[in-house]
């Protein structure tokens, strides 16, 4: 199967929905910090923005639309100890199997088997649903959470959408 | 490093390095109870983060989904 075409088909569906044209994000350019650490010596985290959410906390809204909540996950729990909600996939599998979006065991495995250095103390679900307030996330949202990585000196930050 | 299932969307955005796996959304690390599956695109992004120096570049996982996916294709594109 070829790659989905995610662009068009949205904007189809906009467009027979009657909504506005919608303004994608497009970046010229992207900045890269180099690896310098083999990655057996590496801390690593991992952010899901997939609605996955401990079942001690208030599941996500599965139709969250600007939601800027962001819970950190313990990288003890195990894939059993959550649910997900998110209306804008298809979340079967990963109630299922939380590994096949948001990898928790299998982190915890690798670093086990010695191929990490550590897992982070802090992993991160959050920028779930639709967020249309980019000069936030820019802004305000990622820049904090970058401190917090920063804090928990994370040398690799693993992003999953989902 | 970004694992990706939208491959459109990533060159849009452009994050600083990405592997794109041609999969449904809700299952960048393969199917439910596939273990080692998770752990080999595990390995992959991670291994692939000290090899990908070229900012903004998206490496494609070659794997195929084993059927065709445009029920789950239909899901993402639901609006709430």
């Amino acid at each position: 199967m070829e790659p989905v075409r995610y662009v068009d088909l949205l904007n189809q569906r906009y467009k027979q929905l009657g909504f506005p044209e919608y303004k994608w994000t497009v970046n010229e350019d992207a900045p890269l910090t180099p690896l310098i650490k083999p990655l057996d010596e590496c801390r690593v985290s991992m952010l899901t923005s997939g609605g996955v959410s401990h079942c001690s906390l208030e599941p996500w809204d599965a139709f969250a639309r600007n939601d800027f909540r962001l819970d950190t996950v313990d990288p003890m729990a195990t894939a059993q100890d959550f649910e997900v909600n998110d209306s804008y996939y298809d979340t079967t599998d990963a109630n299922v199997d939380l590994n096949c979006v948001f990898p928790i065991d299998r982190l915890r495995e690798l670093d086990e088997q010695g191929v990490i250095g550590s897992v982070a103390p802090r992993l991160w679900s959050g920028f779930m649903g639709r967020i249309y307030k980019r000069t936030e996330v820019r802004e305000v949202q990622a820049p904090a959470l970058a401190a917090e990585l920063h804090d928990d000196d994370v040398d690799l930050f693993l992003l999953v959408p989902a | 490093m970004l694992v990706s299932t939208g491959l459109d969307l990533t060159r849009l955005v452009k994050p600083p390095r990405s592997l794109f796996v041609n999969f449904p959304m809700g299952n960048p690390f393969g199917p439910p109870g596939s273990a080692d599956y998770q752990r080999r695109i595990l390995t992959v992004a991670l291994e692939l983060t000290s090899t990908m120096n070229t900012p903004g570049d998206i490496t494609e996982l070659r794997d195929a989904w084993p059927a065709d996916f445009q029920d789950k294709v239909e899901a993402s594109l639901l609006m709430g």
